[in-house]
């Protein structure tokens, strides 16, 4: 059996929250989107510099290779090119009315997926009301003309491609997901898991929680989703540190493995990522209880191989193409008072070594 | 000129000794709570001209109480484009230069009607005793307990011979934390429990307050006069203070009775629900109105503790928000429509504020020192922001309130003295607000 170990070679602080990031293809730059704009992080020299905002908080980050250019979504629902050598902003699409909760790109780097939502109260329980705008909108990565506009029910917080990019799917607060095909934009799958939701019993009549991280399997066949177990009082954010693996080709799509008894803390996880040997993927987020807030897991058995404790909330947790290395970017709690007029820095990344034996 | 007066031997009083309270005892708190914090003291602070004024006004008041405290950031006091702002951008109001979260679209438009507190800073920082300074609007001075709000405008402005209730409670979470140890204790304090609410809503719908179809109602009659007769016998031979209470709640049950449709959100009018909008707290809000149109007196509407956003803070307050922004334009819109605003208070506060820093799980913590509510009608002056932080919203900048000056601005908004005092033998002297608190005039009308 294969024993995996993890050893931190890299880390450094970046000014404000990482909310969402990605590896560029050298694996020396990371794209990081964060609370105060979009960073490009040159992870060796440990620095960052600033290449654009956004009107709120920027929440993912991608890199389009073929363009030369980094994509960005935000709190603001727009989504932002920059050119990756003249840092300047090359298009601006107003493609939502309220968040980019997440936005991936096709493997080919074709089409740009953004997902968004505000949940409103739409009933005397607080379920959510119907959208108001398509919760997720697909738009071509060359023009960002619009391709699809698909339902969903809001709000909806992550999004992915498949690794051949005929499909995408999509989760939400309450646990549905939906799958569609990118090529005709028709619903391939839909089912709901109720694992990831809360209604609150103790302090809050209302929803909360969802799916917050979503990735296809190697061979599509699967479906991960990430999030956090119910709770009586979802503002404890004490529900279990959660994955599931569905079969959602399937008819009726079938919960195949989720996280194994007696390997979960507690906290919210909010990123997925399969290692690129198809063999393992790591799901990371907040510690709320236990001893890790980062996790390997084997993809065929759903075993846990190794586990981190960083001391802040992970929100991206990517491998290298080279699968040698992990890189992890997040944010600790913001500083309670600016020194000498500016915040200390909280965004954080780190980049581990992953050695298999 | 001192205000006040000693409660008139044997009425509302359980005759016991124990009001003979010796003052070391008192000072030191040690004095068991129990009896006294129901020792009932339904004169204090009474004063027959005022009160017949005040009846005469017909105040009356809504508390939109939005317990677990929300951001100021996220409502009243948003800071765009800082590094504690948040996500939310801010949007103009009708009042020049002023700013609301753009989560409040509705309230901007109605900032005339609306007064603003920017600068509250208090002192708890934890749920249980910053919602019961805000509720009663002084720290606990044991063994005695202080009545909150609405029992105190229920007592100097109800009418106890009213059927409908005059302070009533609609909260449907039968759960909440410390809301929930709060609602357990004594809200009355030393009024007597008869000025405690009545409550209601979601799974406290009041049951059983309609007539049995298999009674008729002259034998219901019957049997109640029955009842009264030997429960008062037994009350005046016995001098049983039990029998006393008893019959106190069965007077209330019968005014409930009597006013039960009062209570049923399906007889609502189903326009008026749906400009009010679908959610527990937004459909008592509309009920709130209704009580108050049709004789309560004071009426607290609560959901739980909803506000409480140690995670999430942002992906709550998104849906939080928009709905308290909709419930507080179409409760002020109704009242001034219907001629009553003038003399219905309208409040919207929690127990303190929340904190300017993000904390690691996407939360703002409890904040006391700096943070925000609203008012609206009722004696209080529409259009006025008083009061301002700083840049970041970490501390005051202009005109701190404490709940001192609150409270008394608070009353006398509605007309109830906030310097009336009671004097007990070789005790200190109570003051309905303590601490010799000036109101906020430019708040007053």
């Amino acid at each position: 059996m294969k024993q995996h170990s993890l050893k931190r070679t890299i880390h450094f602080k970046v000014p404000t929250g990482v909310f969402g990031a990605a590896l560029a293809p050298d694996a020396g730059t990371l794209a990081c989107a964060c609370m105060d704009g979009v960073y490009l992080a040159d992870l060796e020299a440990k620095s960052a510099d600033q290449i654009g905002t956004h009107a709120s908080y920027a929440t993912s980050a991608a890199f389009l290779n073929s363009q030369n250019a980094v994509v960005s979504a935000g709190y603001d629902g727009v989504v932002q090119w920059f050119d990756i050598e003249s840092r300047e902003q090359r298009r601006r699409v107003d493609l939502h009315q309220f968040w980019s909760w997440d936005m991936a790109v096709s493997p080919d780097e074709t089409m740009i997926a953004s997902v968004t939502g505000q949940y409103l109260a739409g009933g005397y329980k607080y379920e959510p009301q119907p959208e108001t705008e398509p919760s997720v909108r697909i738009i071509a990565a060359e023009s960002g003309e619009v391709l699809h506009d698909l339902e969903h029910v809001p709000s909806v917080q992550a999004v992915t491609f498949s690794s051949t990019g005929e499909y995408v799917a999509a989760g939400n607060l309450m646990g549905e997901v939906r799958v569609w095909n990118t090529r005709t934009g028709e619903l391939a799958a839909r089912w709901t898991t109720p694992d990831f939701t809360s209604w609150g019993i103790i302090k809050s009549h209302c929803y909360l929680g969802g799916i917050f991280a979503i990735r296809f399997t190697p061979d599509d066949r699967h479906l991960l989703l990430a999030g956090m177990g119910p709770m009586r009082d979802p503002m404890a954010g004490n529900g279990r540190q959660l994955w599931q693996k569905w079969d959602w080709q399937q008819e009726q799509p079938t919960k195949v493995d989720e996280t194994h008894e007696g390997e979960s803390g507690e906290g919210l996880m909010e990123t997925l990522s399969v290692h690129p040997d198809g063999q393992l993927f790591v799901m990371g987020g907040r510690l709320r209880g236990g001893d890790w807030n980062v996790a390997l897991f084997d993809l065929a058995t759903g075993e846990r191989k190794a586990i981190l404790k960083t001391g802040y909330r992970v929100t991206e947790a990517m491998f290298t193409a080279d699968g040698t290395r992990l890189v992890l970017a997040g944010t600790q709690g913001q500083p309670r008072k600016p020194e000498d007029g500016v915040f200390p820095d909280f965004g954080r990344i780190e980049v581990y070594d992953l050695s298999q034996s | 000129m001192s205000n006040h007066r000693t409660p008139p031997a044997g009425a509302q009083t359980c005759g016991s000794s124990e009001h003979t309270l010796h003052r070391r005892l008192f000072l030191q708190g040690s004095m068991a709570a129990g009896c006294a914090s129901v020792a009932s003291y339904a004169g204090l602070f009474s004063i027959p001209a005022l009160a017949e004024q005040t009846r005469r006004d017909g105040k009356k008041c809504i508390l939109l109480w939005l317990c677990g405290a929300p951001s100021q950031f996220e409502t009243w006091d948003p800071k765009p484009g800082t590094d504690t702002g948040g996500p939310f951008a801010a949007i103009d109001t009708n009042l020049p230069g002023v700013q609301v979260s753009q989560l409040m679209p509705r309230c901007a438009t109605i900032m005339d009607k609306l007064a603003v507190i920017r600068s509250m800073k208090t002192e708890p920082s934890e749920h249980f005793q910053g919602i019961d300074l805000m509720t009663r609007g002084e720290k606990p001075r044991p063994p005695f307990t202080r009545p909150i709000l609405g029992s105190v405008v229920a007592e100097q402005l109800g009418q106890l011979d009213s059927p409908v209730p005059q302070f009533v409670l609609l909260d449907p979470c039968p759960e909440g934390n410390e809301f929930k140890a709060f609602k357990a204790g004594n809200w009355a304090g030393w009024l007597g429990a008869e000025y405690g609410p009545v409550r209601a809503g979601g799974e406290y719908s009041i049951p059983d307050i309609l007539r049995p179809e298999t009674l008729s109602e002259t034998d219901h009659s019957d049997r109640e006069a029955l009842r009264r007769f030997f429960s008062r016998k037994y009350q005046n031979e016995q001098r049983s203070e039990a029998a006393a209470s008893y019959n106190a709640a069965f007077e209330r049950v019968k005014g409930l009775m009597s006013c039960a449709p009062l209570f049923d959100l399906d007889s609502l009018p189903e326009a008026d629900r749906r400009r009010y909008g679908p959610g527990a707290f937004a459909q008592h809000a509309l009920q709130a109105r209704h009580l108050i149109e049709n004789g309560s007196t004071f009426v607290m509407v609560a959901n739980g503790m909803p506000w409480d956003n140690h995670v999430f803070q942002h992906e709550m307050h998104q849906m939080l928000v928009p709905e308290l922004d909709n419930v507080l334009y179409q409760l002020v819109t109704d009242l001034d429509e219907r001629g009553l605003l003038d003399d219905t208070l309208v409040i919207a506060m929690g127990e303190f504020g929340r904190t300017p820093w993000l904390n690691e799980a996407r939360g703002r913590d409890h904040y006391p020192k700096a943070w925000s509510l609203a008012m609206a009608g009722g004696g209080i002056r529409g259009g006025v922001v008083h009061g301002a932080t700083d840049e970041l919203g970490i501390d005051m900048a202009e005109s701190p309130v404490d709940n001192h000056q609150l409270f008394a601005t608070i009353f006398t908004a509605l007309g109830i003295d906030p310097d009336e005092s009671y004097d007990l033998p070789d005790l200190p002297t109570f003051y309905r607000v303590e601490g010799d608190a000036t109101p906020i005039a430019s708040l007053l009308v």
